[in-house]
């Protein structure tokens, strides 16, 4: 079990380093997008230190916490996506017959086709979220390590909803744009102080849109340095990759080659 | 000469009315926009609820909890409905199709324009739609008065143009860098920020309103938002001004940077 653990880190870290030297040829483009990302995830802090300058306190919340809730969000995002790129895209992967490549190959078949792409600009994602908690939070050792430890948890997280999300083309054909609204829809209310959520909402924020799991659990376990919140965080991310990874492994019996016939180098 | 303005007219006018069809039968892709537009609404509801009942007034800026979220409904239909022109741009130059659209009897530029207002327009309607009944689920009706209908009626119009200029000008790009993609990221929060997608101007620090006021993206966003919900003739008299300045200066720079870019082009036959 360590030995093939161990093995998979190795192959993440071929291929995280295949996939940069592949980005950096057209590294006008790659940085541009790194750039970009950036500058969009700071214009959003930005609303919210203004907003947080009219009405200073929101249920309890401060701009530190918000600041904390987009950091923690975005770093996790990013390094997802920047490490898994394919999990944003699977449901078109698998919609148009592409896996044909990843089931002849000696490996498991989703980690490997996960591992297979970056996507640039998740990149940005990652860089703001460690430097504006560095930066705007000016964080203690302890919550610096926690702070590092919680964005792998977030970035599982957010793995497993896109392959729970992107598996539902086994299912129902072409489920691409349904995919992206439901991923967007969990970014959407990830960005947003819990306090503002009630009732049945807030049941649908720890289960049909994990929000909870994506960033009000990890900024309560900032904010209180809970080991509790810090168990509960842990054990959300392995239910959303369990259930993703089922559903993934239970939908490719169903599925059927395109017969695509492509070059990969 | 008038004969051929009107001619070009009917021929650009066409084009828009053929996309504003085309649009109509993408569902999928408005199914998509109406569940960000519920998504978006029915957190800033909770949002200003809160906002609200912490201030322990019952208006902020002038505006009631209901007409604040009626605000977004506009600003947010204005936002979502413009088409990702400057994507077209950029495959347009990427994929050499830009050659065989300038051998065409037509303009590039108005092209764009009569497809984009065409598309537009269809997609603002269904947002304004589904946002109207949204925000009535959520909030409930506000009074609107016809005088303030209409004074929204007459700024929507520059509000679209302005925004295409500016969605040109990032297309236009593409002859210089190798992806737009970050540039045009980058303008869609340079005016959700700046332009008061979600907050009104006026709940700004004071300090930077006088700025942002003269800035274009308060002529597309803000200015049309407080219209329909909070009208003024004074603010319609501001924004008139404003929208004509922009027109002004984003179709000379529009116009400047499609100029240097066709010289730019190089096309090899094949």
């Amino acid at each position: 079990m360590i030995k093939q653990f161990i093995d998979f880190l190795k192959l993440a870290a071929a291929y995280v380093r295949l996939n940069f030297s592949a980005q950096l040829e057209y590294r006008g483009a790659f940085f541009s997008q790194v750039a970009s990302m950036f500058i969009n995830d700071g214009a959003w802090v930005i609303f919210w230190i203004l907003f947080f300058e009219r009405f200073p306190v929101l249920h309890g919340w401060t701009v530190t916490d918000v600041v904390a809730l987009w950091a923690v969000l975005t770093a996790g995002f990013g390094l997802a996506f920047g490490i898994m790129g394919n999990g944003i895209q699977l449901a078109s992967s698998i919609a148009q017959g592409e896996l044909d490549m990843w089931l002849l190959q000696p490996r498991a078949v989703l980690p490997h086709m996960l591992l297979g792409r970056s996507a640039p600009s998740a990149w940005g994602d990652a860089l703001f979220g460690y430097a504006v908690y560095l930066g705007f939070v000016r964080p203690d050792w302890s919550r610096m390590v926690a702070f590092v430890l919680l964005s792998v948890v977030v970035g599982i997280v957010f793995i497993g909803f896109g392959v729970l999300s992107g598996s539902l083309s086994f299912f129902i054909g072409h489920a691409g744009a349904l995919a992206d609204q439901w991923r967007h829809a969990v970014v959407s209310f990830s960005t947003y102080p819990p306090t503002l959520f009630q009732g049945g909402v807030k049941i649908l924020l720890y289960t049909a849109v994990p929000a909870g799991f994506v960033s009000y659990l990890p900024v309560e376990t900032l904010r209180s340095m809970s080991l509790v919140n810090a168990l509960l965080s842990v054990g959300g991310a392995i239910l959303v990759l369990g259930v993703g990874v089922g559903v993934f492994y239970w939908g490719l019996r169903r599925y059927e080659s395109g017969n695509l016939v492509s070059m990969n180098g | 000469m008038r004969t051929q303005w009107l001619r070009n007219t009917w021929k650009y006018t066409w084009i828009g009315y053929t996309a504003a069809r085309s649009e109509l039968a993408y569902s999928a892709a408005n199914v998509s926009r109406i569940i960000f537009m519920t998504t978006v609404l029915y957190v800033f509801m909770r949002l200003w609820s809160v906002v609200y009942e912490g201030a322990g007034t019952d208006r902020l800026a002038g505006l009631t909890q209901a007409q604040m979220l009626w605000y977004l409904v506009a600003t947010e239909s204005i936002l979502i409905a413009m088409p990702r022109l400057w994507y077209e741009i950029d495959q347009d130059v990427r994929t050499g199709a830009l050659a065989v659209q300038l051998v065409r009897p037509l303009s590039y530029a108005a092209t764009h324009f009569g497809r984009s207002m065409g598309e537009r327009l269809v997609r603002f309607a269904m947002n304004l739609s589904v946002g109207s009944i949204i925000a009535i689920l959520l909030a409930g009706p506000i009074q609107f008065s016809v005088t303030g209908v209409v004074m929204f009626l007459l700024v929507l119009p520059m509000a679209f143009i302005i925004d295409f200029f500016g969605a040109l000008l990032v297309g236009l790009c593409a002859f210089w860098l190798e992806s737009t993609q970050g540039i045009a990221l980058i303008y869609s929060r340079v005016m959700m920020l700046l332009g008061g997608l979600m907050v009104p101007l006026d709940l700004y620090p004071d300090a930077v309103q006088p700025v942002l006021r003269a800035l274009p993206f308060a002529a597309i966003l803000h200015a049309p938002g407080r219209m329909l919900v909070a009208p003024s003739f004074e603010l319609f008299v501001e924004c008139i001004g404003l929208q004509a300045a922009s027109v002004l200066v984003y179709g000379l720079a529009a116009y400047a940077l499609q100029t240097w870019a066709l010289r730019r082009l190089f096309v090899n036959g094949g």
